[in-house]
C-alpha cells in the first residue's frame, strides 16, 4: 500500500461515516505530509468535514506532519497508532495540539480496538 | 492516633488546603499539595512522602478510568503511583464508581432532580458510574468528553456510545502525556471560554469535573443544578454569582472546601486499612456515611 492509498482509504472512511462527518462539520484545515525520507509530499484537506487527499504541496498549510513514508502509511491505514512513533521521536507534527488530537481520535475511531 | 494523608495534585498550588475528617472514629488529617502541573515534582513529592504518611492521593489526575467491565490505566499516573513502595497510593476512582452512583440515586429519590431532565456531564469517561446512573434513572444524557477535552464538537448521548468510544480511544489515549488530555497547573486558572455555552444552556443539570465546568461555563447558569466536587469557598461564591440554583458536592465539605475523591479515598484507606480492590470496599463506603453536601445558592 502506498501513502496515497492509505490517505484515500482514510478519506473514504471519514466521509462515509455519519458520526465522523458530524464531528468534523466545523473543521476546515489544510495538512501537509512531508515524508522525511522520500520527500514525496502529500496533502490532506478537510473542508467543513468533507475530506480529500492527494499528492504534492498544499498552499498555506495549517499543519505539517513529518515522518518516514512507511510510518505515515501505517498510521493513516490504521496499522500503527501515532503515539508510538510520536513518543519515539519518529513523528514530528507542527500545528495546533487540538488538530493533532483530532487526527489521533479519527484514526482510533476508524480502526481502534 | 491521628492518621495523616496527603493528596499530591497536578493542580495549582493556589488551591492547597488542609483539614480534618473523622471516619469510623478515627481522625484523619488531610492535606492537599499542588505541583502546578509538574509531573516530575509530583513524583519527587510522592517519593519523599512514601512511608511517612498513611495514604497518598493522586490529585488532578486519574489512574484508573472504569467503564463498565473494563478498567483503563493512565500511564503518567502509573509512573506517579510507582514512586511509592510503602504507602498506598489511591486516585479516587474507587469512590467515583460507588459513592457517586449512590449520590445521584439519592438526589433523584429526594426530588432534588427529576427524571426526564437533561444532564450535561462535562466529562464522563472518568465518571462512568455517574453517567450510567443518570441514564438508568431516565435522565437525558449529554457527555462532553470530546467537546471539552479535545474541542471536537460532538455530544455523546448514551452510556453505550460512551463505552464504545472508551473501548476505541482509551487504550491509546491513556498512553499520551496527561497534560494533553486535561488542564493541569496554571491551565486550571485560565479565563472562561464560553464557546460551548449552548450545551450548558440546554442542560438542567451540569455534572462532573469542576475544572471543565469552571473553564467552559457561560455567563449565566441561572436555575441550574451543579453536581461536582473540589470546589473552594471562592468557587462556591462564583457559582452563586452565575445564578446556580443548587450546588451538590459528591464529597464532604471541610472548612469550606469539597476535596477530590482521591482525598476521601485516601482517608478511607488510612482509617480502614482497606483499598478499593477489597471485596468489602462497597460496604465500607456505605458504612462511612460520606454524604456530600447540598447548597441552595439561589432561589
Amino acid at each position: 500500500m502506498t501513502l496515497l492509498d492509505a490517505l484515500q482509504q482514510f478519506v473514504t472512511e471519514c466521509n462515509q461515516n455519519a458520526r465522523l462527518r458530524e464531528m468534523n462539520r466545523d473543521w476546515t484545515r489544510r495538512i501537509q505530509l512531508d515524508p522525511d525520507d522520500t520527500h514525496h509530499h502529500h496533502w490532506l484537506v478537510s473542508d467543513a468535514g468533507e475530506l480529500s487527499a492527494g499528492e504534492g504541496l498544499v498552499k498555506n498549510p495549517d499543519m505539517l506532519i513529518q515522518a518516514p513514508e512507511d510510518i505515515l502509511t501505517q498510521i493513516f491505514s490504521g496499522q500503527m497508532t501515532p503515539t508510538e512513533p510520536y513518543n519515539a521521536g519518529d513523528l514530528l507534527v507542527r500545528g495546533q495540539q487540538d488538530d493533532m488530537m483530532r487526527l489521533d481520535i479519527l484514526t482510533l475511531l476508524i480502526w481502534g480496538e | 492516633m491521628t492518621k495523616h494523608i496527603v493528596s499530591v495534585s497536578l493542580g495549582s498550588r493556589h488551591r492547597d488546603q488542609s483539614g480534618e475528617l473523622t471516619l469510623f472514629g478515627e481522625t484523619v488529617r488531610v492535606s492537599r499539595q499542588g505541583t502546578d502541573g509538574d509531573l516530575a515534582a509530583a513524583e519527587a513529592m510522592i517519593r519523599e512522602l512514601d512511608g511517612t504518611v498513611d495514604a497518598i492521593g493522586l490529585g488532578g489526575i486519574d489512574r484508573y478510568l472504569v467503564v463498565r467491565d473494563r478498567r483503563y490505566e493512565i500511564q503518567d499516573a502509573v509512573r506517579l503511583a510507582k514512586a511509592a513502595s510503602k504507602t498506598p497510593v489511591v486516585d479516587g476512582s474507587g469512590l467515583k464508581d460507588t459513592l457517586e452512583r449512590t449520590i445521584i440515586a439519592q438526589l433523584d429519590q429526594d426530588g432534588l432532580i427529576h427524571s426526564g431532565q437533561s444532564v450535561l456531564m462535562v466529562s464522563a469517561m472518568d465518571r462512568f458510574g455517574m453517567a450510567e446512573t443518570f441514564e438508568k434513572l431516565g435522565y437525558r444524557l449529554v457527555a462532553g468528553d470530546l467537546i471539552f477535552a479535545s474541542h471536537i464538537n460532538y455530544p455523546i448521548r448514551t452510556a453505550d456510545e460512551l463505552e464504545e468510544m472508551a473501548r476505541k480511544l482509551l487504550p491509546e489515549v491513556t498512553r499520551m502525556p496527561f497534560s494533553q488530555l486535561y488542564p493541569v497547573g496554571i491551565e486550571q486558572t485560565e479565563p472562561s471560554d464560553p464557546r460551548y455555552g449552548r450545551y450548558f444552556e440546554e442542560a438542567d443539570i451540569i455534572a462532573g469535573d469542576f475544572h471543565y465546568i469552571r473553564r467552559y461555563m457561560p455567563d449565566s447558569l441561572a436555575g441550574k443544578t451543579v453536581v461536582t466536587n473540589t470546589t473552594t469557598a471562592a468557587d462556591v461564591e462564583h457559582l452563586r454569582q452565575k445564578g446556580v440554583h443548587w450546588l451538590v458536592t459528591t464529597t464532604p465539605v471541610l472548612e469550606g472546601r469539597s476535596y477530590g475523591t482521591n482525598v476521601i479515598e485516601a482517608a478511607l484507606t488510612a482509617a480502614s486499612g482497606l483499598g478499593a480492590d477489597s471485596p468489602r470496599w462497597a460496604s465500607l463506603v456505605t458504612a462511612a456515611h460520606l454524604d456530600g453536601t447540598r447548597l441552595k445558592l439561589n432561589d
